[in-house]
């Protein structure tokens, strides 16, 4: 028995290819707005999970920390409990965003959202924002755990809105461009736990640069770590941190290098 | 018709050798089939151990404008203590997990070796990886702080106790959970806890005192008791108290991972 197909349907509403190319400022946003929804709806299962692990690690360090000294003085207790902010944005960005780059890179998501009719530039700034907005709640957490502890005073002022977001941006950013540049997931792996440890101890993050000798001093005036945290410590406090504008543009000047390293992998053709 | 030919046929289950020769032998061959197996990975283990030692040893002093002889005397003789226990305790169950996950789990116990001769191997293995990570640790420690450290015959007793106890407590972690994920998890929380929360690289005195109260009942806390003991010349009381607590939480372990291992899936 055999139905012959008579109607296929109204043909001469179908887009041809070459005609309905698309691009154009408008055209961007909206792809924009459907890559934020794409990406909201792939991490909302771990968003809870995210922000306990980044809250517990930030806050966790912060406590930590505390049991390394004899005696915790007054500015003591003010150098860690302000290094809580960056101390919860570094796993964030150089852990939990590699990792979840390498994820979607074992499961194939990158080869199908860049098949998807919107610019590649779209999803990675979808991307940025997201992270970039969940790390905000770990952060302030941690914060309020360590002034908890620390039984602590903070005079905030407005420079704190900018510069976390910078820092957050920043560690998203050279996270994503590190896992996203470097092929094998192991290599990355390596770099990853190598970075954490060196973060944790050799940083001032906790302590004041003047403690470092000279030449890791020197070395930490390129690194974002040590600007991360004089950035947030001078939205924090008053008079504690010094060189502020020069912070601001290390982490400019990273975040622009891990946009930039981005752009590159996301625009090449394979 | 072929009857002298099944007369030499060795009978299954008449031939079960015992006894300690075939004791040593299996160990032999088991610590061999360790070595083998994992020889990259126990030697980036080695690598990555004494790098984080050193720089851990090292790192301390920036925390301070001028360490304090005591804290540098805690840390470097607690570091020990943590690359002593962390393979037995964190990788090997992530080494379990890992054949877990690829069927060699599975493979391992099918082989005609007793659990004792097993656990044996390991605990060997562990030991060997363990120590040259101590060692250099030691000596940067000495070399850059001068530290007044008196190593006495202790040592031999407190080193193989810790590593014996932090293989057996991974050993049991590692055989009576059967999901890797839960391992992981729990191995990867044990490094964070051990690191920051157990009195190891900074006296008890410096946390509040509930939480060193907590510590008394779990094993880590009396490694660095056992071992700063027989690091330094002080004369601690509470050393014999250590060493009952690790061994009863050795015993435990050992019973609970020879169950585990015994027990038909």
């Amino acid at each position: 028995m055999s139905v012959a197909v008579v109607e296929v349907g109204r043909r001469d509403e179908l887009p041809s290819p070459g005609r309905g190319l698309r691009s154009g400022l408008p055209y961007w946003v909206g792809s924009l707005r459907s890559m934020l929804r794409y990406d909201w709806g792939e991490m909302r299962p771990w968003v809870a999970m995210l922000i306990v692990i980044q809250t517990m690690m930030g806050a966790g360090m912060v406590i930590m920390y505390g049991f390394f000294y004899p005696q915790i003085t007054p500015v003591r207790a003010l150098y860690i409990a302000t290094g809580a902010p960056t101390l919860a944005l570094i796993p964030l960005g150089l852990v939990m965003v590699p990792n979840a780059v390498m994820m979607d890179k074992l499961r194939g998501t990158f080869d199908y959202v860049w098949s998807l009719p919107v610019p590649r530039s779209a999803h990675a700034v979808s991307t940025f924002t997201l992270f970039t907005v969940l790390a905000l709640p770990g952060s302030a957490l941690a914060l309020l755990v360590a002034t908890w502890r620390y039984g602590i005073h903070l005079s905030l002022s407005p420079l704190l809105i900018p510069a976390v977001l910078l820092c957050a941006l920043m560690s998203v950013t050279v996270g994503y461009a590190l896992a996203l540049a470097i092929a094998n997931p192991l290599v990355t792996n390596v770099i990853v736990n190598a970075l954490i440890f060196v973060v944790l101890l050799f940083s001032p993050i906790v302590y004041p640069a003047s403690q470092l000798p000279g030449w890791l001093y020197d070395v930490h005036q390129v690194l974002p770590f040590e600007s991360m945290a004089v950035v947030i410590r001078a939205g924090l406090t008053t008079g504690l941190a010094t060189q502020v504008g020069q912070s601001f543009l290390v982490l400019g000047a990273w975040t622009a290098v891990g946009c930039a390293v981005t752009a590159w992998v996301v625009g090449r053709r394979r | 018709m072929a009857s002298g030919d099944a007369a030499a046929l060795t009978v299954p289950l008449g031939g079960v050798e015992r006894g300690i020769g075939r004791w040593g032998r299996d160990y032999l061959s088991m610590v061999h089939w360790h070595l083998a197996s994992l020889r990259i990975w126990l030697l980036t283990i080695t690598v990555v151990q004494v790098l984080s030692g050193v720089g851990f040893v090292l790192g301390i002093s920036l925390f301070f404008s001028h360490i304090p002889v005591s804290a540098a005397l805690y840390v470097t003789t607690g570091v020990p203590v943590i690359n002593l226990v962390i393979i037995g305790l964190i990788l090997g169950p992530q080494l379990v997990a890992n054949q877990r996950t690829s069927g060699s789990y599975e493979y391992m116990r099918t082989l005609p070796i007793s659990r004792s001769v097993t656990a044996a191997a390991w605990y060997t293995v562990c030991l060997v990886t363990g120590l040259p990570a101590m060692v250099v640790s030691l000596v940067v420690g000495q070399l850059r702080y001068g530290l007044p450290l008196h190593i006495s015959p202790m040592i031999v007793p407190a080193v193989l106790l810790t590593s014996f106890a932090g293989t057996m407590l991974g050993y049991a972690l590692a055989h009576a959970i059967s999901r890797p994920m839960v391992t992981q998890l729990v191995s990867q929380m044990l490094v964070f806890i051990i690191f920051g929360f157990v009195p190891i690289l900074y006296p008890m005195t410096q946390m509040p005192a509930w939480l060193d109260d907590l510590n008394w009942w779990f094993p880590f806390r009396h490694m660095a008791v056992v071992m700063r003991a027989a690091l330094t010349s002080s004369s601690d009381p509470a050393v014999s108290t250590a060493y009952s607590v690790i061994g009863v939480w050795t015993v435990i372990a050992a019973g609970l991972a020879g169950w585990a291992l015994g027990r038909r899936p």
